[in-house]
């Protein structure tokens, strides 16, 4: 199977919570080499829109299509594991330390547990290997997760607010996953507040307001 | 890289099974409080030791269905959305996150039958029959309870009242199971057979294994 | 903290083994019982474990009212190492009075109030131990806890006198009573030895947990405080940006 030309092509989609409208209308194109930032308020819609290019919220109207599939299918489960999502609220385990959780990344993914070590030493965690989840800062737990990022490589990398909770030298690493998933082909789409930040991040920026995307 | 099911559900076990073991929240919590409630029974009904003979094995299989489900369903109640996202995108099958979710709670289950057993045999003076059959019943009874807690963790997943809503799903389902067990021993102690027991604690597994593994997909959508 | 190696304390583990050498000697040596025989000797071990499970329950009371008092964390690791050896003697108690009262009474239990208060003291007790479990912030446990400790000693004098306010079939006290014990001269020393033993014990296990139990907090504060602005020794600037 050839690589798709798009990554994410969302046509018109809209997401409905009963009769409140979170997202409207939504086009979008992401392809290889993009980096998106996305900008808006609280509640805006811009979590349910990267919820939505991450295949985990289903929607009520248009056509989503992401690396190459249609995620209102089973085909989406086909292509999940070639998606990277950093959310706002780290998905750690918090009785277990940062490096069981990312061998159990590992291991479910088939990859060689050693990548876990090695990818929480390249994020400059490898002192803290053996600290439990509930033990580590904030800071320190999203750094896991880009670690995570690191180890599995994914084609389409999705960060909430990447920048939050980061020290000065964890901020250039959001930099250079970006840069690296875009090397390997890939493309990325980011959301937050820090408009300064990701711009000089992005290949191109919107705006979200009231579900709809400028 | 993909990996086959059998792997896919042995790293959900695994990872069920240390987080048991860090939080200790069975050994230390669950259990003792099975433990607790056999030990509260006969202070309520009264000591008379015909009587907890005869009901002992009885308040053990309700004690094990009642607090059972709180084995059964302790990992999903307590999953974030941000753990179901995760879990989702690590691209493992549905299906096989739902087989090895179960698996860990009927180990845990095992102990804590084992466990309880033995005290409802030390508080009750119960002589318990049918050594051969009672492993299989102790089984399918576990096995089912896995089952049936971790498909209705799935299917209320993070709603409302979620903590209390699982237990009350689960316990009128679990009816067949509790029926199958007590009387299957109940059988043997009269000296007939247990066999349509069994079956019926055995179909009652299957069916719900079939139910759980069809409903994974559509259940981790809807989280 | 500092990386230099802990150096182990050796004697605790010397006056444990000696303890239980003494009391397993001393309760071979005596004459069984004219009637339970063999299955007496029990006795000079469940016995033990008894009282051993009230001083260690008083300990935790007392070190529990200690840290509501001064706020200092020494008692809060007191009034837990305390509970643990308590809790696991007051099993080990039980246990070995099942055993004893099978061959007996004919039943591994009797619902005899000293014997339900016990169990359900031990059950307060591992609640206690469970409590503690909750949170790793040393002072809310310390506080949870201590008020549990102070409040569950209530138990202690219940459970004791519970077979003089109540005939079961459990015998009355032996020892802690206001008149003089009444058993044989030899089997009232060994008994006497085999508490002295087991209260040496308590105290070399109550080293040792302390000892633990203060490794134990050294390590969460120094977690918890590192993981601040000043990441400390955990933390460093990830490598892969440096080169990106």
């Amino acid at each position: 199977m050839s690589a798709p030309s798009t990554l994410v092509d969302l046509e018109k989609v809209s997401v409905r919570a009963g009769a409140v409208r979170i997202l409207e209308d939504v086009s979008l194109v992401v392809s290889p080499g993009d980096a998106v930032g996305i900008f808006g308020s609280n509640g805006a819609g811009k979590t349910t829109l990267l919820r939505l290019i991450a295949t985990l919220q289903p929607y009520s109207d248009g056509v989503c299509s992401i690396l190459g599939v249609d995620s209102s299918t089973a085909a989406r489960y086909d292509v999940r594991h070639q998606i990277g999502y950093v959310g706002h609220t780290p998905g750690l385990y918090r009785e277990l330390t940062l490096l069981e959780n990312l061998a159990f990344v590992a291991d479910a993914r088939g990859l060689d547990s050693a990548l876990a070590a090695e990818a929480l030493g390249d994020v400059g965690l490898a002192g803290a290997a053996d600290r439990r989840v509930d033990h580590c800062s904030h800071g320190m737990q999203r750094r896991a997760e880009f670690a995570r990022i690191l180890m599995t490589e994914p084609q389409l990398l999705l960060l909430d607010e990447p920048h939050s909770a980061l020290d000065a030298n964890a901020v250039d690493l959001v930099d250079a996953l970006v840069h690296r998933t875009l090397e390997r082909g890939g493309a990325a789409v980011l959301v937050s507040h820090d408009r300064a930040r990701v711009k000089t991040l992005s290949t191109r920026t919107h705006e979200i307001k009231d579900g709809m995307l400028r | 890289m993909s990996t086959g099911f059998l792997h896919q559900s042995s790293t959900i076990t695994r990872r069920d099974l240390l987080r048991e073991r860090r939080s200790g929240e069975v050994l230390w919590v669950t259990l003792p409080f099975g433990a607790i409630a056999l030990l509260l029974v006969p202070l309520a009904i009264g000591t008379d030791a015909p009587t907890l003979q005869r009901i002992g094995p009885g308040m053990f299989w309700v004690i094990v269905m009642l607090f059972g489900v709180l084995i059964a369903i302790r990992q999903t109640n307590s999953e974030t959305t941000a753990q179901r996202d995760l879990v989702a995108l690590t691209g493992l099958d549905p299906a096989a996150i739902y087989v090895g979710k179960a698996f860990a709670s009927f180990l845990l289950l095992l102990v804590f039958e084992v466990v309880l057993g033995a005290v409802t045999i030390a508080l009750y003076d119960v002589s318990p029959s049918g050594w051969l059959v009672l492993p299989f019943v102790l089984v399918l009874a576990a096995a089912g309870l896995s089952l049936l807690g971790t498909l209705a963790a799935g299917i209320v997943a993070t709603g409302q009242s979620a903590t209390a809503l699982v237990p009350l799903l689960v316990a009128p389902l679990s009816v067949p199971l509790l029926l199958g067990a007590t009387q299957a021993l109940e059988a043997i102690r009269l000296g007939r057979s247990s066999l349509s027991w069994v079956l019926l604690m055995t179909i009652v597994v299957l069916l719900l294994a079939v139910a759980g593994v069809l409903s994974a997909r559509p259940l981790q959508e809807t989280a | 903290m500092t990386t230099t190696q802990h150096e182990t304390t050796v004697w605790p583990w010397i006056v444990m083994a000696a303890a239980g050498l003494l009391t397993f000697v001393a309760s071979m040596s005596v004459s069984p019982d004219v009637v339970q025989g063999q299955l007496s000797r029990i006795m000079y071990v469940h016995v033990p474990a008894a009282w051993l499970a009230y001083l260690a329950f008083g300990v935790t009371m007392v070190a529990s009212g200690m840290y509501l008092w001064k706020k200092d964390l020494k008692w809060d690791r007191r009034a837990l190492a305390s509970a643990e050896i308590g809790v696991v003697f007051t099993g080990l108690a039980i246990a070995l009075g099942m055993v004893w009262a099978k061959p007996t009474w004919g039943v591994w239990w009797t619902w005899d109030s000293r014997l339900t208060l016990t169990a359900i003291m031990f059950f307060v007790y591992l609640g206690y131990l469970a409590l503690r479990r909750t949170t790793d912030a040393l002072d809310v446990r310390a506080k949870r806890a201590a008020i549990l400790g102070v409040v569950a000693a209530v138990q202690i004098p219940l459970v004791h006198f519970s077979v003089v306010w109540w005939r079961g079939l459990h015998q009355a006290p032996s020892l802690i009573r206001p008149e003089p014990p009444e058993m044989d001269t030899a089997i009232l020393l060994t008994l006497l030895l085999a508490v002295a033993a087991f209260t040496a014990m308590y105290v070399a296990m109550m080293f040792k947990r302390i000892e633990l139990a203060r490794l134990d907090d050294r390590v969460l504060v120094a977690e918890q405080t590192s993981s601040g602005p000043v990441a400390g020794e955990a933390v460093t600037a990830p490598d892969i940006a440096r080169g990106s």
